[in-house]
């Protein structure tokens, strides 16, 4: 069964530049590049209980190291394979992986978090004005050669060297915590001091893990890298370093494949998004702070306890559970979305707006319709999730 | 004559200005059981935090075969040989009883970072943990995540983690605190069998366990040691009686 | 010489600026072990909030009423948001406020736009201090140092002389011997919090009038708060006020240097280092943003429980 749904997501996976456009390949892309570094960031958290809010600072790195390598094949100072380029960047982020986990690591808890952001704002802070190695503003620009009759000119192509690194680093990324080092990481996150009564150099183990966060965090920015064929100091801000902890968590970072639940989805959603609201930022903040206070383990674990309960309770009763769920959230996001939408445009319009436009309709301020709406969505979803709410606690009784 | 494998030597604990540890001197020898008893508060848990580099010394040094030890980090310390188990309960609540063990079993067959294998693939490690759940009884739970075992479980979790390394010297502190009569007498045989060719320091609250079980005994109050000597003789010591002795029997 | 007064004097104005924003920070981070990521998101608040209030009433009741309704607002946050998942430890709890940050700053560009605001100084404010070297010295920038200097003496004060900071503390370590006294210790760590907030909103008020009220103000000062804190040593307060000052000072005189690392090698003898370019060559000047970071990484390695913190 698991076996089954991998190979069915790899195919579909490998159909992707198949079955879409040009623009979509690039936004499946960025969800797989997303996604290895959402995984990469976890590895910290779920096995170490080491919290970076700086690993931008290892993407970045990635990220130009990669087009440096790019512009010295450019140059026909280097002759290596186009595809094999990203370790380069893969390579890089692991030294300063190395470097920084050194430092950061003596501490635990909030230090190291504060450590890690102090790392990645420092690197941007010289980024911004180092030009001769960040390329100050403009950034740094190449372009990708051509090998063994690939040309990866189109975005097709290069969706396959991304794959090829994305799912392969994904299952080494797995390995790991299989792997005595990832034990050991492991029983580093529940009892540091007890580990070193068992003759474990701690300190050392917790390098080694960041190193290898590092690398994969390194590896997707070179992937990146490699498709924008451009980066500047930006790829180092605190908006990268802060999206993949918002991906982790609200995919679920207790479960391996949780982060790629948030990094794909959020990705996705941004990209149809994006242009729609300027507000995608506050939505996202907002499903986070939810996320953490209802479930601290993100969606996946809703996912593996919905998953649990459909092998002891006869199915009817939970189809109708997660219907009247699904249906109280949707009421409560559209009903959220409605009003800070149509709060977003009429500040826009100033004091004196009377109607805004949303949704292509004109909506009058001062119509009872306009706020009937949101009202009945709210009292919808309220409806919903008692319902919802009570029928959960007939199953628990059931299973009880 | 038989050497001092820990040498303690003038050592003290302060904590701000309370005076846990006094000046102590102390030699436990090679391959003798030897108990230290005390009453709650006395300094025991803090000495064996002292000697095996949990807790940093204020005064004085300690010698373990010799060799001086304190300074050292607790995994150097562990590596010359010295395990020890904790009071208070510290396992691994994420993993396994069986990946608990493995952890400590790992270590001293020196895979110690390693990436290149599932840590289940080694089976001399393997063969161990299989050997060591069943000595400390756990072979029935072996899959059980330690979080939730039993108290009395996580106990015997814990001294099958202090035995992992296969230390020459064992620090055990109260390895019997909050167990039943019958799973305190298990515990008892168990140590009574692992000490054999090593030298354990054991920390016990229970009179019956450390006259049954040890050669000597040293009786600490207050960070001062009051008595050290065989077990017969502290147990005739009247200085103890009245210190330790009397108010246990009296309570 | 005139370069090196007017560094000081704007490092210190700076610097205290930085303590005023930090001290909220720490006193929570000491207190209760959460270090508040959104903190400077209360200190924009704080600013736009006077903006807003001020407008109506004018700047003094302004100082006033925003930094309370930024304590209502930290009181509301750690009884909704924070107390049901302290469960789940400080992770959890650093989690939540690092999601608050979106929500604030983008709720601020939602409500007063994408651009800062005209938030001006009030006017018996707005006069020169003293002449120095042929430019007026503004009279807000010793205002802002005054509002500091003061707040760090009612603070000390508080946990020195009252009984507050004792029961807070005891609070902490040992919730439920606490509450067995009598006290409320869920109403101690809001107290805290709102507190905490509170302070954040007034260095706002007072700020955000001398620097522009805008939308990245949170940003900007967010990392170096945390680094204040760290560098300062947990929780303490004289150390976030020595940590601010350095840190103020440091970046104000590293602005105005043109030192390269190049200079720095022919000091020590090693001449032509700017041949060698890349790193070399970067002024001081241009990478002063870096020096609170480096600080910081010196501290660590140093002094690890930071400048005037506790070792364990
Ligand atoms: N980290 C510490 N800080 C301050 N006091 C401590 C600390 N650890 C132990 N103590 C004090 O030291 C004394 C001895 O404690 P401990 O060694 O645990 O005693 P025992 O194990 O003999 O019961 C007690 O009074 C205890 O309160
Ligand atoms: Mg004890």
């Amino acid at each position: 069964m698991k076996w089954l749904a991998i190979a069915a997501a790899t195919i579909g996976l490998l159909l992707v530049p198949v079955l879409f456009g040009d623009r979509f390949v690039f936004v499946f892309i960025q969800m797989l590049t997303a996604s290895l570094f959402a995984l990469a960031f976890n590895l910290l958290w779920r096995h170490t209980r080491l919290l970076s809010f700086g690993h931008a600072a290892h993407f970045g790195a990635g990220m130009f190291a990669t087009i440096h390598l790019m512009r010295l094949a450019e140059a026909n100072v280097l002759a290596v394979p186009l595809p094999l380029i990203p370790l380069g960047g893969a390579l890089a982020a692991c030294l300063l992986g190395v470097v920084a986990g050194y430092f950061a690591t003596v501490r635990t808890g909030t230090y190291f978090a504060m450590i890690t952001l102090a790392v990645a704002e420092l690197i941007y802070a010289l980024g911004s004005q180092w030009e001769a190695l960040f390329g100050g503003e403009a950034g740094l620009s190449s372009m990708r050669l051509p090998w063994a009759g690939w040309t990866f000119a189109t975005t097709g192509e290069v969706y396959y060297i991304v794959l090829g690194w994305v799912v392969p680093a994904a299952a080494a990324l797995y390995f790991v915590g299989l792997t005595p080092l990832g034990r050991l990481a492991f029983a580093i996150g529940d009892d540091e001091t007890r580990v070193r009564f068992l003759g474990y150099n701690a300190h050392r183990a917790k390098t080694m893990v960041f190193a290898l966060s590092a690398f994969h965090a390194g590896l997707a920015g070179g992937l990146l890298a490699l498709v924008n064929e451009n980066v500047n100091y930006g790829a180092f801000g605190g908006t990268v370093s802060a999206s993949v902890v918002l991906h982790t968590f609200i995919g679920g970072s207790g479960v391996f494949l949780g982060p790629v639940i948030g990094a794909a989805g959020l990705t996705l959603l941004g990209a149809l998004l994006s242009d729609v609201t300027r507000l995608w930022l506050l939505y996202v903040g907002a499903a986070f702070v939810l996320m953490m206070l209802y479930s601290p383990e993100g969606l996946a674990a809703l996912f593996i306890a919905n998953l649990r309960l459909w092998r002891e309770l006869p199915w009817p009763s939970l189809v109708r559970l997660n219907l009247l769920g699904g249906l109280a959230v949707l009421a409560f996001v559209c009903t959220t979305v409605f009003v800070v939408e149509l709060a977003a445009r009429a500040l826009t319009e100033g004091a004196s707006a009377t109607a805004v436009v949303l949704f292509g309709t004109t909506w009058s301020l001062s119509s009872p319709v306009t706020w009937a709406i949101p009202i009945a969505l709210a009292l919808a979803g309220h409806v919903a999730l008692k319902a919802a709410i009570r029928q959960r606690r007939r199953l628990e009784d059931a299973v009880a | 004559m038989t050497s001092a494998v820990i040498s303690l030597q003038g050592i003290a604990k302060c904590f701000g200005s309370l005076e846990v540890i006094r000046h102590l001197d102390l030699d436990v020898l090679e391959g003798e059981r030897h108990a230290l008893i005390g009453p709650n508060g006395a300094g025991k848990s803090t000495l064996v935090g002292m000697i095996s580099g949990l807790i940093p010394l204020s005064a004085g040094a300690i010698f373990l075969n010799g060799r001086r030890i304190d300074g050292l980090a607790p995994e150097r310390i562990n590596r010359l040989g010295l395990g020890r188990s904790f009071q208070i309960t510290r396992i691994f609540p994420r993993l396994s009883a069986q990946e608990n063990l493995r952890i400590g079993v790992m270590a001293r067959h020196g895979i110690r970072y390693s990436l290149f294998r599932p840590a289940t693939a080694y089976s001399a490690v393997a063969r161990e943990v299989e050997a060591l759940l069943a000595k400390v009884r756990l072979d029935g739970r072996a899959g059980v995540v330690a979080g939730e075992l039993s108290y009395s479980e996580q106990r015997a979790l814990e001294l099958g983690m202090a035995l992992a390394s296969e230390p020459k010297v064992l620090l055990l502190d109260e390895p019997t605190a909050g167990m039943s009569r019958d799973e305190a007498d298990h515990v008892v045989d168990l140590i009574r069998t692992i000490a054999i060719g090593r030298t354990v320091l054991i920390v016990e609250h229970d009179m019956d366990v450390v006259f049954s079980l040890c050669d000597r005994v040293t009786v600490l109050a207050y960070g001062e040691l009051i008595a050290s000597g065989p077990a017969a003789e502290i147990r005739r010591n009247a200085r103890v009686q009245e210190a330790y002795l009397g108010t246990e029997h009296v309570a | 010489m005139d370069f090196f007064v007017v560094s000081l004097l704007n490092g210190l104005s700076y610097g205290l600026l930085l303590f005023m924003v930090s001290a909220g920070l720490t006193l929570v981070f000491g207190m209760m072990g959460v270090l508040n990521f959104a903190h400077s998101s209360f200190y924009m608040l704080g600013a736009y909030f006077g903006y807003s209030v001020g407008r109506l009433t004018g700047f003094w009741p302004a100082l006033i009423v925003a930094p309370l309704g930024i304590a209502f607002l930290g009181a509301l946050i750690e009884r909704y948001l924070l107390r049901p998942v302290h469960r789940h430890g400080h992770a959890h709890e650093l989690l939540v406020t690092f999601g608050l940050v979106f929500i604030i700053d983008e709720l601020v560009k939602l409500l007063y736009g994408n651009y800062p605001l005209k938030n001006p100084m009030p006017v018996e404010l707005s006069f020169s201090a003293f002449r120095l070297f042929g430019l007026d010295y503004p009279f807000y920038r010793v205002f802002i140092a005054l509002v500091a200097i003061v707040m760090f003496g009612a603070i000390l004060a508080l946990s020195r002389f009252t009984r507050v900071g004792l029961i807070v503390r005891a609070a902490v370590r040992r919730p439920h011997m606490v509450e067995a006294l009598g006290h409320n210790v869920p109403m101690v760590f809001l107290g805290v919090f709102a507190g905490g907030a509170a302070l954040a909103g007034l260095a706002g008020v007072v700020a955000g009038v001398f620097y522009p009220t805008g939308p990245s103000m949170a940003q900007e000062l967010g990392v170096i708060v945390f680094v204040v804190v760290v560098v300062g040593g947990l929780g303490s307060l004289e150390g976030a006020f020595v940590a601010s000052l350095l840190i103020g000072i440091f970046s104000s005189f590293a602005v105005g240097v043109n030192w390269t690392l190049a200079d720095a090698f022919a000091l020590v003898g090693v001449a032509g280092a700017d041949l060698w370019g890349g790193a070399f060559t970067v002024k001081l000047s241009t990478v002063a943003g870096a020096i609170p970071f480096v600080l910081m990484f010196l501290v660590l390695l140093l002094r690890p429980a930071g400048l005037l913190g506790e070792r364990q």
